[in-house]
């Protein structure tokens, strides 16, 4: 074994035995997994029961030491900023049986919805560590249901901040902190249970942490909270040290500022490894934009770390991890480090996973066998008013996450209909479930035909959610998501997938097509929505995937005979297609994809304008502009984007088309 | 007068026969190779390998992973879904999340139907059950005729909100029926009438697929049994911990997905039981992984959470066993960092231990008991002899000089770090359901228990650990102590403080009658029958619920709802008794119970161990050295036999340890009790 080694130098540097060391990681990652148990058992709200929350055990300088092994990815590296955050605040005021509250995203939280809760844990007398729960709360107050107030500008609108705020004192809830607390919440019955439930689950911790000292004793605990991190680092050290020095940059973009009209944002981001050190330089991204779609730098800096987290799949989170990591968020005011007040609520749908599929681009030329295109995008559809199922005309809140097709892979398809990758524990909810609590009949919920980018490797598919509001009063609709311009991207030569954004009274005369983001939009009984969520991007040129892969996808429907010929240049016949029987004609099949070769680099050179015009007759497709001609419109009017055309063309020009033969 | 009760218990590795004289109150037992391409082989086999006579049967009773195997290897028959147009493909979206957060190339597998032969139909019905859409009966029976084309052997119908109307699924199964005919067919509302499309329908989907299976490997067992001369129907273990017959087994194949380690918690609970511990952890430990179950007052922990494979969830409540990654076999290993780790990796059967000298070269847990003398290298009957040398090669290669530790040492550690991870596991299944582990007992059986269970319930606090007489069969042993029984279910939605408590009453009469009817077609009688109603409910607001036992009458439901807050505080530590409580599900246990064979109880004279079959200087810990032990055959260890630690108890089939200042005791069962609470160190 040639790491025996390193292994042998590593361990000589640590303090503890191997079984004292081995065991108390262990236990660390149990009691963190203990009260995430706890939390999914207890919570009110049904947001943090789809397991929209984390859990972290963090030393006394509040530095992570695990966190839950099933976490939210975007909670990943944030939660020893809200802890630090604590301890800045109280300093030596801090005293067993308080608990602590923090949500404030200017000092490295997420958005205002999550909560954290935050229970020191003493030994002795002495403070050791931190237990802490950061959970999703359904709604935190702001000028709309859910707090995704997309246009908002600064937090004011968005709803509560929460600076650290002590919320148990000795034992004792303070009950009138937490009765402020949740009155500035739409449901303060449900943020109260929360509130309960979280701080009961960082007690679960505590008593743990309390086994632990009480058998090994207080020294070898915190020697091994510190080792604990020592290891995390040195394994990523170890592994770093293995890859090719050298400095990669990408841009992923952000479909628009509204301070700005069109054109697409760019969120940049350079990544250099030098011997064991990786680091990532994000300046050159646009300013902070006029909508939520910001982000903090605790969300940035999470963006980076679960980026890189996905390479190394094995490797546990915590400071250490950090640590061996060097982050340079660039200055203020930029859309990845807004700063003060600037609205962040969206970071999710935003910049967050803008930074994250860039870090994905980066990695897959470094690691190419676990390489990945660009994932669909986060999207959260709010719907909020009075049920008038009800004589009282209760608040309902329906409140919606899809899953959607990932990227192509190296040496297979994308996944397809997965949780997002801002969170892969995030679940879809049932919507018998959703039936029963609101006004709203869902009337479909299905993959989307052709929605996966074509490659060699297609993207995993997309789904399709549609319903119809029964019965319902003074309601509005909010959506918070991203890539209606940006779409979906392949790599390597692989296509990208469908646009993003919410129709209304699709097919009929008052259809309109409302985009990616908005908020508060007025909707009556009898209106009718649907959206889709986009497939993964495509891996490698769809010219060369296997003609007999193609046949197998149109019979699943996954692909559709006509879309199989213009984007793969696969000509399939249905001979009886009820019985699944389709035939592929391999002489037609070159031909088709000769023709495409021929022309594809021209089609990326048609006149925009033309394009789009052909696009109003009807004559092209969605599809064909964004998988042919690289052409963004409004995709309600077919309006053209000039200059998001340019940039987007500019984007497929250096993912795929030069990886055209 | 028939008086042999046979249990087959198939295996991964083994299927065990187990021969009960009800005569001698005798165990024999007959062990074969399992047979996975059809497990049928093994069992005739064994039935003859034991001298089975099956004319002498009273009653024969089989624990069976065909159903599991199926759903592992996917080898399905061509299977078809129709459902709700819109809906084709909640099956394949499920709820999106995959069981690897973090590594990219880990996916899900696809949904058990392809695409290709899911069908929609016209119909809709809302939230609750009202019509809002009728069934398209023109569609429903194009779709028939497109699926007889096709050759679909068996279909799963799943629509929406079926589980508040059955109607148009039963309407759309008389249309298969008729266009159909012998095609067997499965709907969401009869197999698993619950709110939640996804879990119905996945439970749905597993039953369907594995119907013709099933059906087959349960009719070929009944002729070959009844041609043997057995007369008595044949039971068959299902996931919730009892039995049933072929015909019930026929239309609820999906039951049987966990029969295969549903033995081993029976009986847990049952050799508990007969040592007067209504509170047991079971850690049936193999070569590979480790199974741990739990009993509290008697009862089988049970979850309606599990699944055979990620991301299909199978809703019918089952025995909760947690399987972890560590066994005889599993790997010692240093990581990149130089911190020493246990398993998840195996050796396995082939190569195995470096011991075994079969190839393997890795050190395993059965390598690190060699080298400490825990394990002797002639296993008592001869079958195999084990390498010292390989195994202290191992471990100082790979653990011992890379650590700098002395060789004793780093076996030691290897096994603590063994015994830790486990100990954390059974921490996962106890301590999170609010159960404290110093409250139960430690059974420990399967090949390596007995070496780890006394380490084991000291890592836990556990007072006192069992190994029964004879751990290699103690699961089949299971299999013979079942009873016929069903869960039931129907939902009722509705605050505890307005439900009409008619209502109530009425739905339970319902699922009893219907109950009461399937045990009578099982030829229970109706002195033998148990019935048991429990409610589920939870806090308005919240999304999970908790069961509880209900009586009946007025009174019962605010008894179960304090009952409910009661619960509520032990698993999550709080209870709030002014947020109302919302009624959400009936359920109903019926039982109909089976003869039970009665094993000999000895009278306990107190005594001392007999003549040891050897010394051995084994290594403790504790005793940070070796210390001299004596080593005893199990055969010669009669009832009330005290055996001071340090020991080490060596049999066919397993090897137990006593360690050094624990006192054990052969119980009146044969059983031994090490009272690791009573050490005196």
């Amino acid at each position: 074994m040639s790491d025996t080694t390193t292994a042998r130098a590593a361990a000589q540097g640590r303090e503890l035995d191997p079984v004292t060391f081995e065991v108390l990681k262990n236990a660390f990652a149990t009691s963190v997994d203990l009260m995430s148990e706890q939390i999914l058992r207890t919570c009110y709200s049904f947001v943090i029961y789809a397991r929209d929350f984390s859990s972290a055990l963090c030393d006394a300088q509040g530095n992570t030491v695990m966190q839950g092994s099933q976490d939210l990815a975007a909670h990943v590296g944030t939660l020893h900023f809200q802890c630090k955050a604590v301890l800045e605040e109280f300093g030596s005021d801090i005293n067993p049986g308080d608990v602590f509250a923090v949500n404030c995203p200017y000092m490295g939280g997420t958005h205002l919805n999550d909560v954290s809760f935050i229970r020191p844990i003493f030994a002795d007398g002495e403070l050791i560590a931190f237990a802490q729960n950061k959970g999703h709360w359904a709604d935190i107050g702001g000028n709309v249901p859910g707090s995704f107030d997309v246009n908002a500008t600064t937090h004011f609108s968005e709803g509560l901040r929460i600076t650290p705020l002590r919320v148990w004192r000795g034992g004792e809830l303070i009950a009138d902190v937490a009765k402020l607390l949740v009155s500035n919440t739409r449901s303060p019955d449900i943020s109260l249970g929360d509130l309960h439930a979280q701080a009961e689950a960082t007690g679960v911790c505590e008593r743990e942490m309390h086994r632990l000292v009480g058998k090994y004793g207080k020294h070898d605990v915190v020697e091994a909270l510190q080792e604990v991190q020592d290891y995390v680092e040195r394994i990523v050290r170890t592994r770093v040290a293995e890859l090719p020095d050298g400095t990669w940059t990408t841009r992923d973009y952000i479909d628009f500022d509204p301070a700005h009209g069109e054109g697409l944002v760019p969120v940049q981001v350079r990544l250099t490894i030098a011997g064991d050190q990786v680091s990532y330089d994000l300046s050159g991204s646009a300013a902070a934009v006029a909508s939520f779609l910001n982000a903090g730098y605790g969300t940035a800096f999470s963006g980076i770390i679960a980026g890189t987290k996905t390479f190394f799949p094995d490797v546990p989170l915590n400071s250490g991890f950090y640590n061996a990591i060097d982050v340079d968020i660039g200055p203020e005011g930029t859309v990845v480090n807004a700063g003060w007040p600037h609205a962040v609520t969206g970071f999710c749908s935003g910049p967050y996973e803008k930074i994250m599929n860039a870090g994905f681009e980066l990695w897959s030329r470094i690691v190419p066998e676990r390489a990945m295109a660009c994932s669909y995008n986060l999207e959260y559809l709010l719907i909020g008013g009075h049920d008038a199922r009800t004589a009282e005309r209760d608040y309902f809140m329906w409140y919606d996450w899809m899953a959607g097709g990932w990227g192509g892979r190296s040496d297979r398809d994308g996944s397809g209909a997965t949780s997002p990758i801002f969170g892969v524990g995030l679940a879809v909810q049932p919507l018998e479930g959703q039936e029963r609590l609101n006004p709203v009949l869902t009337t479909a919920h299905e993959l989307i035909t052709d929605s996966a980018g074509p490659g060699r490797n297609r993207g995993g598919s997309g789904v399709r959610k549609g319903g119809t509001l029964t019965d319902c009063h003074k309601t509005v609709m909010s959506y918070c998501c991203d890539r209606a311009r940006s779409v979906t991207w392949g790599i390597e030569g692989g296509l990208p997938s469908i646009p993003h954004g919410v129709w209304m009274n699709e097919n009929t005369p008052e259809e309109r097509f409302l985009g990616s983001v908005f908020a508060g939009v007025s909707v009556e009984s009898g209106d009718t929505f649907g959206r889709p969520s986009a497939g993964g991007g495509g891996y490698g040129d769809p010219l060369e995937r296997d003609p007999s892969q193609v046949l197998e996808d149109v019979v699943d429907g996954y692909v559709s005979v006509e879309r199989a010929q213009r984007d793969y240049g696969v000509v399939v016949h249905a001979v009886d297609p009820e019985i699944d029987h389709y035939e592929l004609d391999q002489a037609a099949t070159e031909l088709a994809r000769d023709e495409i070769r021929r022309n594809r680099k021209a089609w990326l050179q048609a006149d925009p304008e033309d394009v789009a015009a052909r696009y109003r007759s009807g004559e092209l497709s969605m599809l064909d502009l964004v998988r042919q001609y690289g052409v963004v419109v409004d995709w309600g009017t077919g309006e053209l984007f000039p200059t998001t055309t340019r940039q987007f063309r500019k984007m497929l020009a250096h993912r795929t088309a030069q990886h055209w033969i | 007068m028939r008086k042999h009760r046979v249990a087959v218990d198939v295996g991964g590795t083994f299927t065990d026969v187990c021969v009960f004289d009800t005569d001698t109150a005798s165990t024999t037992v007959a062990k074969v190779s399992s047979t996975p391409d059809n497990p049928m082989r093994a069992v005739l086999e064994g039935i003859r390998a034991a001298n089975v006579d099956l004319s002498q049967v009273a009653l024969f009773s089989h624990g069976t992973t065909v159903a599991t195997n199926a759903l592992i290897t996917r080898r399905f028959p061509k299977a078809a879904m129709v459902t709700t147009r819109g809906f084709r493909d909640v099956l394949e979206i499920r709820n999106g999340t995959k069981s690897d957060l973090w590594d990219a190339y880990k996916d899900v597998g696809p949904p058990y139907i392809r695409r290709r032969d899911r069908y929609e139909v016209t119909e809709r019905v809302n939230y609750v059950g009202d019509v809002v859409t009728p069934l398209d009966e023109n569609e429903a029976r194009q779709v028939a005729r497109v699926l007889r084309r096709k050759g679909v052997e068996t279909v799963a119908i799943g629509f929406i909100n079926s589980y508040a109307n059955a109607g148009h699924e039963q309407r759309m199964k008389e249309i298969l029926a008729e266009e159909l005919p012998g095609v067997s067919v499965s709907t969401s509302s009869e197999i698993l009438p619950e709110i939640f499309e996804y879990d119905r329908f996945s439970t749905t989907v597993a039953n369907t697929v594995l119907g013709p299976l099933v059906s087959g490997y349960v009719n070929e067992l009944e002729g070959e049994l009844s041609g043997g001369g057995y007369d008595g129907d044949l039971l068959l273990l299902h996931s919730g911990g009892g039995s049933m017959t072929p015909t019930m087994a026929q239309r609820y194949p999906v039951r049987l997905a966990a029969s295969g380690i549903a033995a081993g918690a029976i009986a847990v609970r049952d050799l508990a039981e007969r040592c007067g511990y209504g509170n047991a952890i079971g850690l049936d430990m193999g070569g590979t992984s480790t199974d741990i179950s739990l009993v509290h007052n008697n009862e089988i922990r049970r979850t309606k959470e599990w699944h055979v494979e990620y991301g299909f969830p199978i809703c019918f409540p089952s025995i909760e066993v947690l399987t972890i990654g560590a066994g005889g076999g599993s790997l010692a290993w240093l990581d990149e960092a130089g911190s020493l780790r246990n398993g998840p990796a195996s050796a396995g059967a082939d190569p195995g231990p470096a011991c075994y000298q079969l190839g393997g070269k890795e050190p395993t847990n059965t390598d690190a008991s060699l080298v400490l003398d825990r394990l002797g290298t002639e296993l008592v009957g001869g079958a195999m002899s084990l390498d010292r040398t390989a195994a202290e090669n191992a471990i100082a290669g790979q653990i011992a000089e890379p650590l700098g530790l002395e060789l004793d040492e780093a076996a030691s550690d290897v096994l603590q770090v063994a015994n830790a991870n486990m100990a954390d596991a059974v921490r996962l299944i106890s301590i999170r359901r609010g159960y404290d582990p110093r409250d139960f007992a430690l059974v420990v059986f399967g090949g390596a228990g007995g070496l780890h269970g006394a380490a084991l319930a000291k890592e836990l606090s556990i007072p006192v650990v069992v190994v029964p007489r004879h751990p290699g069969i103690t699961s089949a042993q299971g299999c013979l102590l079942v009873d016929i029984r069903h869960d039931l279910t129907t939902m009722f939605q509705a605050e505890s403080s307005t439900a009409e408590v008619d209502e109530l009453e009425s739905e339970f009469g319902k699922l009893e009658s219907d109950a009461t009817e399937r045990l009578r077609r099982e030829g229970a009688s109706e002195s033998d029958m148990l019935l048991e109603r429990s409610i589920s409910m939870r806090y308005s607001g919240q999304w999970r619920s908790l069961t509880v036992p209900i009586s009946s009458g007025p009174e019962a439901l605010a008894e179960a709802v304090e009952q409910f807050h009661e619960q509520h505080e032990r698993e999550y530590s709080f209870r709030r008794d002014d947020t109302p409580v919302e009624l959400y599900q009936l359920l109903l246990r019926a039982t109909g119970t089976t003869p039970k064979p009665s094993f000999p109880r000895r009278d306990k004279v107190e005594q001392d161990p007999p003549e040891p079959i050897a010394h051995r200087r084994t290594y403790f810990e504790e005793c940070e050295g070796r210390v001299d032990t004596p080593v005893y055959d199990r055969e010669q260890l009669v009832a009330g036999t005290r055996i001071p630690g340090p020991a080490v108890v060596e049999q066919l089939d397993s090897t137990t340890v006593i360690p050094p200042g624990t006192p054990a005791v052969i119980d009146e069962w044969l059983n031994i009790r090490i009272h690791v609470s009573e050490a005196s160190r």
